[in-house]
């Protein structure tokens, strides 16, 4: 692993009312944006899912981890592009612990509705970068 | 899940010291993805559930609050529910 480099993984709720596709196209340009920064390891695509509580409104959103590798100064650029990004509703960025990558990442949530079974694939994806 | 406060000490009150789940399955870190086992650490308002209640140990407690403190920011679990 190169020096100054870390593991991030993000999470972004993109709003419902984007549809599937304006969501996917969102996603789209952080996933190039991240890529030009550091290196996009592996894209999870969680689907719709409904939200636990209204957020402005609404009920419902598209979720999407991105895990990627790239220096500490990034994140705070990633998180400025968040805030000013339209169509998003929720943003998480954290740190992986090197301790933790030879464990699998646990299972992306199940949602109350059945889920596109992408998550089971993702992971094994995560599994075999690990290695 | 038996929710009774147990105490170190027993007085005349019985049953076993709950142990932690999180050192039980020797889980390395706890993940804020992982709603169904974060689930069974809220009560049914949404608050997290005390040590005393669980078994959890102080460390993985730390760890568990942070991470359903996570989980709700991105909307998985509920702040408040009535």
């Amino acid at each position: 692993m190169a020096e100054g480099k870390n593991l991030y993984e993000t999470v972004i709720v993109t709003s419902a009312k984007l549809g599937e596709e304006g969501s996917a196209a969102l996603v789209e340009r952080f996933k190039a944006l991240i890529a030009e920064h550091g290196t996009v390891q592996s894209v999870d695509d969680w689907g719709k899912r409904r939200f636990a509580y209204p957020i402005a409104k609404q009920t419902e959103g598209y979720y999407t981890l991105i895990s990627f590798e790239s220096g500490p100064e990034f994140t705070a650029e990633l998180d400025r592009r968040y805030q000013i990004t339209d169509g998003i509703m929720r943003t998480l960025i954290v740190k992986r612990d090197p301790r933790h990558l030879n464990k699998p990442q646990q299972r992306a949530p199940r949602a109350e509705e059945a889920d596109i079974d992408v998550e089971a694939i993702a992971v094994e994806a995560v599994e075999e970068a690990a290695e | 899940m038996p929710e009774r406060p147990e105490r170190e000490i027993r007085r005349g009150r019985k049953g076993r010291r709950k142990v932690c789940t999180f050192c039980v399955d020797r889980a390395e870190f706890i993940d804020y993805k992982d709603v169904a086992k974060l689930r069974r650490f809220i009560s049914e308002r949404g608050k997290i559930l005390p040590r005393r209640v669980t078994g959890t140990c102080a460390r993985h407690q730390r760890e568990l609050t942070v991470a359903i403190k996570r989980a709700r920011h991105l909307a998985l679990l509920p702040y408040t529910s009535d």
